[in-house]
């Protein structure tokens, strides 16, 4: 086999693929990159056996067709470190030599043939949407899933199509983050379970600030990703997701109006002060303001008044700083509002028209 | 001008059927009668027996069952473990009265180390009668006291008078005290090992401290041969840890024969995973961190552990970590000796915790939690289980 390729391209597509090799497996065959040459196309394919990536090559000239595997990290950190415009690919047996003016590199491979298949998604139950929308969406709630598995925890999100909208949902059993966008026209309801590894994959292939649009195939227990050249495919999760429209709540004894920067910068100030144990900030609403305040009794104590639109009964409850200043982060508002009831009932955030925030309090003395 | 602290200075204080004794204190109808704390029925075990049960050979930890052939006129009375936590509460803070320095071991024996306490309550055996004073004037219960220079020969020393004993074992006569002692007394010598010494002809720890160095770790190894030489000679470096608090919580099973289906391995995880979780309940813990231990029928033992996102006592989520990673770990089919569950990173319940969304289930979870408990307390460990807890007992029966 033998390709002269543009170097950055197959520099990028080989980070996108290699991004979801895994670091440590039974099966070091799974640390490769399998990189198969047509007639005229070049495509680069990776898996996790959970997760699987692929990108076609274009501005690829192929001289003679062929398969061969590449050692994932260092192909990577190899064609990150190369500046010339092009390289040259080329393989006698399990050994690979990327070829460029600046030098000659031979990488040792492994044999193709038992390498896994090439994953395939039905692509019937698609949906289509702008793919910048889709990495907003993934910011605003990825987050919030769970990083550990617990019995409400769930390690990725929950993606439904349904009246007419996409709706990203994460919970991990403490916070749950919720956002939509407007399809319009008819779509089929779908809904899936996406691991978090499938999600970050997604969000590192998709450039900031594109226009291109975003397949979404909804394939059994299979999700496909088609962006541009690039085809992500996940197993999805199989464990329940919580109903999260239940958790939302519907009415508050309490709702604040606040400026989302400022609350920013004071939890940012009064959280150095948390106990180290149970990282806690107090909120304390009164009619026309909010104090904040934490304290560790080895270091010291933090208080900070800020102006706020209190209506309702006011009250005090505590939270986990990081899990408010995760959310508001990702909001594009510069007012915020917080409904709340108790120490015993969730706190809604609303932090975008269509962006809700729901965390619960840390309560008990 | 400073003296050097006494070495006569750790006490071992051990409450005398401290489970029987607070019901006959409570119940004067029981007392002078064989009493029985802990359950007849099929699988209950007896948690302690009064003095005059123990006349019929009933003893802690037996089968309910047996204790009422042994004793049939023996009074069984269910046990009520949060009260007596309150009274072990009780006793501790008579003792910490006396030194900061106080180990309990269980609700009913603790350590003391008195170095710094003397100049004020006088000599280590004087503090040790102060202290069964005041635990009968106060609790109306009495307290076996040894007191030695050396938690090992304090602890021996405690279990010799029974009840109401204050064993002094002075500096310098520890060897001479331990000598005619049996074997098992020796901390470390289960059944096994004193099966071993005793096919080489030796009886007491004497035999032990006749015995040469090298030819007593040649009999049972190094380590051990070390450390059991020491002990016979009444030397044990430990020093009194106040404060002590449990790092971990865990159970483990020998299974009687080799155990390969994943269901077996399963209901033996969910059996384990129960037993920690009532035991965190207890002691007002959670732990942070699942761990599993797995050995081989060759004996190759190996660990494994998941960190959660939040401390926990519930059986299900300790069960749930526990079968992932077992699942990850050893195939279907996979014959296994042992298997452990244990829950590690532990902190007290108490105190401010993140709230769960979906608390009303868990709330519901923690009701019937705590039921459970409260079941298993009155009728032995096997008397309620979760659903999918197979008869496994049969199976792993140490």
């Amino acid at each position: 086999m033998k390709i002269l390729c543009d170097r950055q391209q197959v520099q990028e597509a080989f980070a996108i693929v290699a991004s979801i090799v895994p670091l440590k497996t039974p099966k070091p065959i799974l640390q490769h990159v399998l990189l198969r040459a047509g007639k005229d196309s070049v495509t680069l394919f990776a898996t996790d056996l959970e997760i699987s990536a692929s990108v076609t090559l274009e501005s690829v000239k192929v001289q003679q067709p062929g398969t061969l595997l590449l050692p994932a990290r260092e192909t990577a950190s190899l064609l990150r470190e190369l500046s010339d415009a092009t390289v040259s690919i080329e393989n006698k047996d399990l050994r690979t030599t990327i070829e460029s003016k600046e030098g000659s590199f031979i990488l040792l491979g492994d044999d193709p043939e038992q390498f896994p298949r090439e994953a395939t998604v039905n692509s019937e139950k698609k949906v289509v949407v702008p793919a910048g929308a889709v990495l907003d969406m993934l910011r605003r709630t990825a987050f919030a899933s769970a990083r550990e598995e617990t019995r409400y925890a769930v390690p990725g999100a929950l993606l439904e199509v349904k009246d007419e909208s996409l709706r990203m949902v994460a919970t991990d059993g403490r916070r749950l983050a919720f956002n939509y966008r407007h399809l319009g026209g008819s779509v089929p309801a779908a809904r899936a379970l996406v691991p978090l590894r499938a999600l970050q994959a997604l969000g590192r292939a998709i450039p900031e600030g594109t226009d291109q649009p975003l397949e979404i195939l909804f394939s059994g227990n299979q999700i496909g990703f088609r962006f541009g050249r690039t085809l992500l495919i996940g197993r999805l999760l199989e464990q329940p997701f919580p109903d999260y429209e239940a958790v939302i709540p519907k009415a508050a004894d309490t709702s604040v109006e606040l400026d989302r920067a400022a609350l920013e910068a004071n939890l940012r100030k009064v959280s150095v002060l948390c106990n180290s144990e149970v990282r806690m900030v107090r909120f304390a609403f009164s009619s026309a303001n909010l104090a904040l305040s934490a304290e560790n009794s080895q270091v010291g104590r933090a208080d900070v008044v800020m102006d706020a639109d209190v209506k309702g009964a006011g009250g005090t409850l505590g939270f986990n700083p990081d899990y408010v200043l995760d959310a508001i982060k990702s909001s594009d508002l510069d007012t915020i509002r917080i409904d709340l009831t108790d120490d015993a009932a969730p706190a809604k955030f609303t932090l975008g028209e269509t962006y809700t925030y729901v965390l619960m309090p840390i309560s008990g003395s | 001008m400073t003296t050097p602290p006494d070495p006569l200075r750790i006490l071992h204080a051990d409450m005398d059927a401290f489970y029987a004794a607070i019901e006959q204190r409570d119940r004067p109808e029981l007392r002078g009668k064989p009493v029985i704390v802990g359950s007849a029925e099929r699988r209950g075990v007896v948690a302690t027996a009064s003095y005059e049960a123990r006349r019929f050979g009933v003893r802690s930890a037996m089968p309910g069952v047996v204790a009422r052939r042994l004793c049939p006129q023996g009074i069984f009375v269910a046990p009520r473990l949060a009260h007596y936590g309150a009274v072990s509460r009780a006793v501790m803070a008579i003792l910490h009265r006396y030194t900061p320095l106080v180990e309990p071991l269980s609700l009913d024996e603790a350590f003391l180390d008195v170095a710094g306490s003397q100049a004020l309550f006088g000599a280590a055996p004087a503090i040790a009668r102060r202290i069964q004073d005041d635990v009968v004037r106060e609790l109306g219960l009495t307290v076996s006291i040894g007191v030695a220079t050396s938690k090992f020969v304090a602890k021996v020393a405690s279990d010799l008078r029974k009840p109401r004993g204050l064993v002094v074992v002075p500096p310098g006569g520890e060897r001479a005290f331990l000598a005619g002692l049996p074997l098992r007394c020796l901390w470390g010598a289960g059944k096994v090992m004193v099966a071993r010494l005793e096919a080489h002809g030796l009886r007491t720890i004497g035999d032990v401290q006749a015995l040469a160095p090298a030819a007593l770790r040649a009999l049972v190894g190094e380590a051990m041969g070390e450390h059991f030489h020491r002990l016979a000679m009444g030397d044990d470096p430990r020093a009194v840890e106040p404060e002590h608090e449990a790092k971990s919580v865990s159970a483990e099973t020998t299974f009687a024969h080799d155990l390969s289906a994943r269901a077996d391995h399963d209901g033996v995880l969910l059996a384990l995973s129960e037993e920690v979780g009532r035991r965190l309940r207890a002691e007002g813990l959670r732990g942070a961190t699942v761990r599993i231990k797995v050995r081989h029928p060759d004996f190759t033992t190996f660990t494994r552990q998941r960190r959660l996102g939040e401390a926990t006592h519930d059986d299900l989520t300790i069960l749930h970590t526990a079968t992932a990673l077992l699942h990850r770990a050893v195939p279907d089919g996979q014959p296994l000796r042992l298997l452990g569950v244990g829950v590690t990173e532990l902190v007290r319940s108490a105190g401010p915790r993140q709230q769960s969304l979906f608390s009303p289930a868990e709330a519901r979870s923690e009701r019937a939690l705590a039921a459970m408990d409260r079941i298993r307390a009155r009728f032995g460990p096997g008397a309620i289980r979760h659903g999918g807890t197979g008869d496994v007992r049969g199976a792993h029966e140490e």
